[in-house]
């Protein structure tokens, strides 16, 4: 009621306010109405829905796609019970303890499904494909850029000179470079420099770039986070005998990541997206399904159901990241008094 | 009577001209209570910081429980030195995101190699000699600024110290937070501890204190026992210090 008259009010002392609003509320609703029409009317979905295993795994061989479908919904339900579950430290420890080396578990796992070994039939890594391989190349270059990211931060911040200005030339080099030159020049300048007979996996040539690349930008996330800890907190570490290196590890680091946690989730979510410049260099990742499947002449005049189709998946992956990243963040206590 | 600090004539210069310690000679003895006085920027902070190795001196001597602490000390030999020696700063400084408990059995754990069980039970007894048990499971935001100084004298009481430093323990102080600070630092000194203590408390140096320091532009003015300090100070510049803070 209250806010009825507060709206009231406010259209009589700003009419044109109220007329510009009402018009784009008009165009919004339009054009919510004419997608929905679409997409439950026009749309023919059968493109995707017939060829949902293809999505998830490419042209992995048939007999073995429960491997990648069992990591994906292995993926999914870890990411559920972590968001389901509360972890407030103190009230839940058990689970704030077992949840962390789960997902540390998965990045092994996931491995080993999707490459064989340990008793399952080795599939090469040229059969790997769609969601799947666009979760490992995400999760596999997140887990290196990070622990190298926060060295840089740390040579970035030393005393050494040494160590500053080559970490700084590191991180600028990198920055400066596009991604996709990168990524190129891992793919095709690499193995030139190594010897014939010596040939590294793609999927691993393509995770290393990635990593190298998002390394530099987690080193400047993480140093903004170095940069907010006062000095003084090195200072009251220092004074009860702790190392530096103690200081680091017990003090300084685990303050300053939480800082970081917004940047960093950033970094993720871009680094997700980035997966998708592999299908330029021909690994079939989700991207590259799509073009597969559109380059088939029966699904000519499909290619907007397919892109809703990706744009969706995308959608939900990244939400999935940031709703897990807010919940790291919430999960630890209040720094210097702001809320975390 | 063992001495516990021994300074003689040490220097600190930051940047080409100020001149943070001048000369500056001190004795601490051991269980005794020094207070050390003085406008700010007098050099007072930087004098104690020198005490557990925070600030380098430029010359001089100076001794610290027996280890020589001057330009040329081992980094080692400081880290030791700071064991032995507990410091509370007018900030606090507590750990955010380590709970009260662990902010204290952090040291004791990773510098002692005390087990978590030992740790904890001391962490325990100092907090209840605080008079501040119930908070052990909190996170320093969750405190005030008395308590939150009481966990910080705790967090430096866990390593057993021989010696404990106060820089301006209650300047950050809401002034009715004053009194529960200075009355667990009263009961320590009652327990015998050599203490060095920045203050602008006159009540406490002169109900605590066994002599009284007071320095200004990073020389030691007059140093006296606390009666004949607060009573007959010799140095014109005391006396004016005294009547303006009065």
């Amino acid at each position: 009621m209250r806010a009825c008259k507060a709206l009231i009010r406010h259209c009589r002392f700003y009419p044109i306010d109220s007329v510009l609003s009402l018009g784009v509320i008009a165009l919004i609703i339009w054009v919510l109405w004419a997608s929905i029409s679409w997409i439950v009317q026009a749309a023919d979905w059968s493109v995707v829905s017939s060829h949902l295993p293809l999505f998830a795994s490419g042209s992995y061989p048939l007999d073995q796609r429960w491997r990648p479908l069992l990591w994906i919904s292995l993926l999914a339900a870890l990411t559920l019970i972590t968001l389901i579950v509360p972890i407030k430290r103190g009230s839940n420890r058990w689970m704030g303890m077992v949840l962390p080396w789960c997902w540390v578990f998965m990045i092994p796992l996931g491995l080993v499904l999707m490459a064989g070994g340990l008793g399952l039939t080795p599939v090469p890594s040229r059969a790997w494909g769609g969601i799947s391989l666009t979760l490992l190349l995400t999760v596999c270059s997140a887990v290196l850029a990070l622990p190298f990211g926060i060295l840089l931060a740390l040579g970035r911040t030393s005393d050494l000179p040494v160590l500053r200005h080559s970490s700084r030339l590191y991180i600028d080099v990198m920055r400066a470079v596009p991604l996709i030159a990168v990524l190129f020049f891992g793919k095709l300048l690499i193995p030139l420099f190594l010897p014939m007979q010596l040939e590294i996996n793609q999927v691993l040539r393509a995770v290393v770039a990635f990593a190298l690349f998002a390394a530099a930008y987690v080193a400047e996330d993480v140093r903004g986070g170095l940069q907010a800890i006062p000095e003084t907190q090195r200072e009251a570490a220092a004074v009860l005998g702790l190392s530096p290196l103690q200081s680091l590890q017990l003090v300084v680091l685990p303050q300053a990541l939480r800082i970081a946690i917004p940047a960093l989730t950033n970094q993720a979510i871009g680094l997700l997206q980035n997966t998708s410049l592999m299908a330029l260099l021909g690994l079939v990742e989700l991207l590259g399904i799509a073009q597969n499947l559109l380059a088939n002449p029966a699904f000519i005049g499909r290619h907007l159901e397919v892109y809703v189709w990706l744009g969706a998946l995308y959608w939900l992956f990244c939400t999935a990241m940031a709703l897990l990243a807010r919940k790291i963040e919430h999960s630890g206590p209040t720094l210097n008094g702001r809320s975390a | 009577m063992t001495t516990a600090i021994k300074a003689d004539h040490i220097c600190k210069t930051y940047g080409a001209e100020h001149r943070a310690l001048d000369d500056v000679c001190v004795d601490v003895i051991s269980g005794e209570v020094l207070v050390v006085m003085g406008p700010s920027g007098s050099g007072k902070s930087t004098l104690i910081r020198t005490f557990n190795g925070l600030e380098e001196i430029d010359s001089g001597e100076l001794d610290v429980l027996g280890i020589k602490l001057d330009n040329e000390a081992d980094p080692r030999h400081v880290q030791r030195i700071r064991r032995r020696v507990g410091m509370v700063f007018q900030q606090f400084n507590l750990f955010p995101h380590l709970s009260i408990l662990e902010n204290i059995t952090l040291a004791p754990m990773r510098v002692q190699k005390q087990t978590r069980v030992q740790a904890e039970a001391k962490a325990r007894s100092l907090l209840e000699q605080m008079g501040i048990s119930e908070q052990a499971d909190k996170y320093p935001a969750q405190l005030s600024g008395g308590q939150q100084q009481r966990v910080a004298i705790a967090r430096a009481l866990a390593l057993n110290p021989e010696i404990m430093l106060f820089d301006e323990p209650t300047s950050a102080l809401d002034p009715e937070r004053v009194k529960e600070v200075l009355d667990a630092m009263r009961t320590l000194a009652n327990q015998g501890m050599t203490m060095v203590v920045v203050t602008h408390e006159l009540g406490f140096a002169r109900e605590v204190a066994d002599r009284v320091l007071f320095m200004d532009s990073g020389r030691v003015i007059e140093s006296a026992d606390a009666k004949t300090f607060f009573n007959q100070a010799q140095q014109e510049r005391t006396r004016k210090f005294l009547n303006q803070i009065n």
